[in-house]
């Protein structure tokens, strides 16, 4: 800086504040995989055996007088317990082969829809063999393909398991937390920036960057802004015309199209990462793999920043620690995936079953294209996270969610940014959370 | 002073906007007359006392609004409707004049032009300039711990190692560290691991020369041998390159690949003592010694080769690797995605190579046992030479000759014509019923699948794996093992011939304890 500058801004030359990070992505990497030409089944049964064996031991506690079953093992009439993992023959869900008849078109696009129907039935199966499901209590349009949970009821004399009561396995358990630092520091979340699309607006964007760094507003803004000990971008940060993308070589003139939001979108890194811990997470729109999970975007990417030590390029699903918080998030894959299986009132009841079905997509592979792991399946939650985010979603939300043990988790739903101009912000301090709201509008 | 710089800023400020009719925002000013951020807004709101009128003034009025629930909000205003805007805001909150213009744009995105034409131009610098972008010398707040490290390829290892993508070293709970000391071993791994075969015309990329020189005929299984080793880093290499992008192995191979050759040789091939080709291992390291030397010169000069060299072996390479990988660490669960069919198939190849292959291993087969572990030396042998096939024609009599040798026994006597009958001979005898009877039986075993094992009298036993819930695929005869092989990548199935099926299940029993051919054997045949 100027000597000019030196007399006035010693007073206030802030410090940002830094916070401890770990990160716990290895789960999610896939470069150790070895594909051997195996199935899905083997990531089923982990799931089912994981979580079989906390529902054994919670269907104890549960229900300690009923018998566990297999499959086969039902009686006509005998009341027990089963645990399996559910399935869900749904009418309306989309077939491969119809996907195919269709002309292909440029743009592939799903259009996110609804498939239920009021005629979907739940199947219960395990290692031995399935069995439709009866009954009011257990509703087909809560649950989704891949669930795991333990049924108390009885078998009819129409060869259906008509169900009297569910168990599900509930929210893990949690590491507890000292409640240790008075200060105040915050986490930024944002997601959906869309670089390159026509919605998104950069100067929304530079404003956000310019607010976070701290170039931005007086003294006060400043302070406020020295305290953002990280930045989380949860996915769809670039969007490229899939006209562009149709797998035909790109004339000269068209290939600054595809180039253009990247190099965008890393310029505006490089400011980031210039000044504070950057982590950033693929999503459906990014130049990612399709499959969860998602693998990080590759630094060839980001030139720019990627030569930060700030700049952190990770999974989707994303897991990793600030200051001995959990905090675990995806780019909204797995939350918009149950919204077309199943029905619930917001996409924050959604996230909330996930933790309580403690498995982060539940409808992977059925519905979300999966990697078929054979040895674990990484996205069983096993500790309950303190902070759970979920990128992409349609607007805003924030809820806290309780478990039975004293489980405290701070659910977030992070809007796109690109069509609302809002990020959220979270206090690691006590977990609260609120919105960071950009306008460029002049018409007031 | 100061106040005599200002006002030259001052005086530009008004050139520009009034005359260049350019906005020009507090983040322009700053970064074009070298003053903080925060001067440059001072800048600004005197040049607004001073000369505002008839100029148009974009505020900035962030905040806290005056909601139940907490919204902190950055919104750009005009002058005119200042006082009714911050009513809104909670009374502290912060204003600051964001740009001036002469007239304001009608989508307000074009404000940001300017400016992003700046940070362009600072983007675009190379990249080992710091300049007012890269270090974010003019913001108010400022990081200590931010550091940039231009030193090109070392980063791009740090995803393969650790969890960073970009050097911040994972000791738990430590936010921002050097880079770890672990990546230049992760580089020599991929160095070792990047040997390819000679096939890329480009020589004077070292990576490419000393792989093909280190992979050529006979050397092949021992190169092979070396690269079982680095396997973790095969493997992170292969996915990387074949799924769409995720880390830096590319920066590894052909960035610092040559001068950690040599001394990752070492210790590579060091390793691979547990293998049974142990004479092997020395040829190896005295290979890739050799190779290291001769292109260690040509190393520097030539990144662009590299560069194109790296991109066209890298496909070749990837399919060898995950070969390798497969074979050797799989070993146990091998027999699982085996094909149902019997090893007939496979003889349909044109190649002659793949010929040999099936046929010698068919010719093997009675010799082997199908349950042992340790077959994959031949097999890594036999699809290498299979792959390199595909691509080296002008090769194929030495590897011949070599897989010949390597293989020892009774294949060594055989020519093309011959072993075309021998294949047919041990096709017969493998599909005759009349020599032997395949049965089936059906168990579930301890993972919940379905097994069908088809048994041939006392010969062999293949396992077919279902799917107890889906539709039973048939996978039998292509697909585990064409997957095995060319995992979940289309593009590098055709080079994978189904053959390979049958051939990898005999193969496997192979050669391990074979004799060997001498290495010299390669030396005097040149």
């Amino acid at each position: 800086m100027g000597t000019e500058a030196m007399e006035v801004d010693a007073a206030t030359n802030l410090e940002r504040k830094q916070a401890t990070y770990r990160s716990m992505d290895e789960r999610f990497e896939i470069k150790n995989e070895m594909y051997r030409g195996q199935q899905y089944s083997e990531i089923y049964f982990i799931r089912l055996h994981s979580i079989r064996n906390l529902l054994n031991t919670l269907a104890q506690k549960w229900k300690p007088h009923l018998p566990i079953c297999t499959v086969l093992g039902l009686e006509k009439g005998k009341e027990c317990i089963l645990i399996g993992t559910l399935y869900k023959h749904m009418k309306l869900k989309p077939c491969i082969l119809d996907e195919y008849s269709k002309e292909r078109s440029a743009v592939p696009i799903v259009k996110p829809h609804n498939f239920m129907h009021s005629d979907d039935q739940l199947i219960l199966e395990d290692e031995s063999g399935r069995v439709k499901l009866s009954g009011t209590v257990i509703s087909p349009s809560f649950f989704v393909t891949g669930t795991v949970v333990a049924l108390h009821g009885n078998e009819t004399n129409a060869g259906d398991f008509l169900v009297q009561d569910i168990l599900e396995a509930g929210l893990p358990p949690q590491i507890e937390l000292p409640l240790e630092s008075s200060e105040d520091k915050y986490v930024v979340f944002v997601s959906g920036l869309s670089v390159g699309s026509g919605a998104s607006n950069p100067l929304q964007f530079q404003l956000l960057v310019d607010h976070i760094t701290g170039h931005l507003g007086d003294d006060k803004e400043q302070v406020v802004a020295s305290k953002i000990v990280r930045v989380v971008i949860a996915g769809n940060s670039v969007e490229i015309s899939p006209g562009l993308l149709n797998g035909q070589t790109l004339a000269a003139k068209d290939q600054s199209r595809l180039y253009g939001p990247i190099k965008e979108l890393d310029i505006m890194l490089t400011q980031l990462a210039a000044a504070v811990p950057v982590d950033i997470m693929p999503g459906p729109s990014d130049p990612a793999n399709f499959a969860l999970p998602q693998q990080p975007l590759h630094r060839c990417l980001f030139p720019g920043a990627s030569v930060y030590n700030t700049f952190m390029s990770c999974t989707n699903p994303h897991l990793f620690e600030i200051d001995n918080l959990r905090f675990l998030g995806t780019s909204g894959q797995n939350i918009d995936d149950l919204d077309k299986y199943s029905e619930a009132k917001d996409g924050l009841e959604f996230m909330e079953r996930t933790l309580r079905w403690r498995h982060v997509a539940p409808t992977a592979p059925n519905t979300l294209g999966c990697y078929p792991f054979s040895d674990r399946d990484p996205f069983l939650i096993e500790s309950c996270p303190n902070v759970y985010f979920v990128g992409n979603q349609k607007k805003y939300d924030t809820h806290i969610s309780r478990g039975s043990e004293g489980q405290f988790v701070r659910l977030i739903s992070i809007p796109k940014f690109s069509e609302s101009g809002v990020a959220v912000v979270l206090n690691v301090r006590n977990l609260e959370c609120h919105k960071l709201s950009f306008s460029t509008q002049l018409q007031f | 002073m100061r106040e005599a710089g200002t006002l030259d800023i001052l005086g530009e400020i008004h050139a520009l906007v009034s005359d260049k009719l350019q906005v020009v925002s507090y983040k322009w000013l700053s970064r074009n007359f070298s003053v903080s951020s925060n001067d440059a807004k001072r800048i600004l709101q005197e040049f607004v006392e001073q000369n505002g009128n008839g100029l148009e003034i974009v505020y900035c009025l962030s905040g806290f609004l005056k909601e139940s629930s907490p919204v902190y909000r950055i919104q750009f205003v005009s002058g005119v409707k200042l006082a009714e805007a911050k009513k809104q805001f909670e009374d502290n909150c912060s204003l600051q004049v964001y740009s001036v213009q002469a007239c304001v744009p009608k989508d307000p995105a074009a404000i940001w032009n300017a400016e992003f034409v700046q940070a362009e131009e600072l983007f675009d610098q190379p990249s080992t300039l710091d300049n007012c972008l890269r270090d974010n010398r003019f913001c108010g707040v400022s990081n200590s711990f931010v550091k940039r490290n231009v030193n090109g390829p070392s980063l791009g290892v740090a995803p393969p190692l650790s969890k960073n993508a970009a050097g911040i070293t994972i000791s738990p709970k430590v936010s921002n560290a050097p880079q770890t000391p672990a990546i230049p071993q992760q580089k020599a791994k991929v160095q070792q691991s990047s040997l390819k075969s000679r096939q890329s015309p480009t020589v004077t990329a070292p990576v490419v020369k000393t792989e093909s020189n280190a992979t050529d005929s006979n050397a092949q299984a021992r190169s092979n041998v070396g690269k079982v080793t680095a396997v973790p880093a095969n493997k992170k290499k292969v996915n990387e390159k074949s799924s769409s992008g995720t880390s830096g192995s590319l920066a590894n191979m052909w960035g610092r690949a040559s001068v950690k050759l040599k001394p990752a040789c070492a210790p590579e091939t060091n390793k691979d003592v547990q293998n049974p080709i142990g004479n092997l291992v020395t040829a190896e390291a005295q290979i890739c010694a050799h190779e290291a030397m001769d292109t260690l010169i040509s190393d520097d000069d030539n990144e662009d080769a590299q560069c194109v060299s790296h991109k066209r072996t890298s496909n070749g390479e990837g399919k060898r690797k995950r070969q390798v990988v497969f074979d050797s660490s799989d070993e146990d669960d091998f027999e699982d995605a085996v094909n149902l069919a019997s090893p007939d198939p496979p003889k349909k190849n044109s190649s002659p190579i793949s010929e040999i292959n099936t046929k010698t291993l068919l010719v093997e087969k009675k010799n082997l046992n199908f349950e042992s572990p340790a077959e994959d030396q031949t097999e890594i042998k036999q699809e290498k030479t299979t792959e390199r096939e595909s691509k080296l024609p002008p090769k194929e009599d030495e590897v011949v000759v070599s897989l010949d040798k390597t293989n020892g026994k009774s294949v060594k006597t055989l020519d093309p014509k011959d072993e075309a009958l021998v294949i047919n001979k041990a096709t017969d005898d493998v599909s005759n019923s009349t020599k032997r009877k395949r049965v089936c039986k059906t168990r579930i075993d301890d993972r919940g699948r379905e097994v069908t094992e088809v048994v041939w009298e006392g010969e062999e036993t293949e396992n077919k794996n279902t799917d107890k819930k889906d539709t039973v695929t048939e996978t039998a005869n292509n697909r585990p093992t064409g997957a095995k092989k060319s995992p979940a990548f289309a593009s590098k199935a055709p080079s994978n011939p189904v053959g390979k099926a049958g051939a990898k299940k005999a193969g496997k029993g192979g050669v391990k304890d074979g004799k060997q051919g001498n290495i010299m054997s390669f030396f005097k045949k040149v």
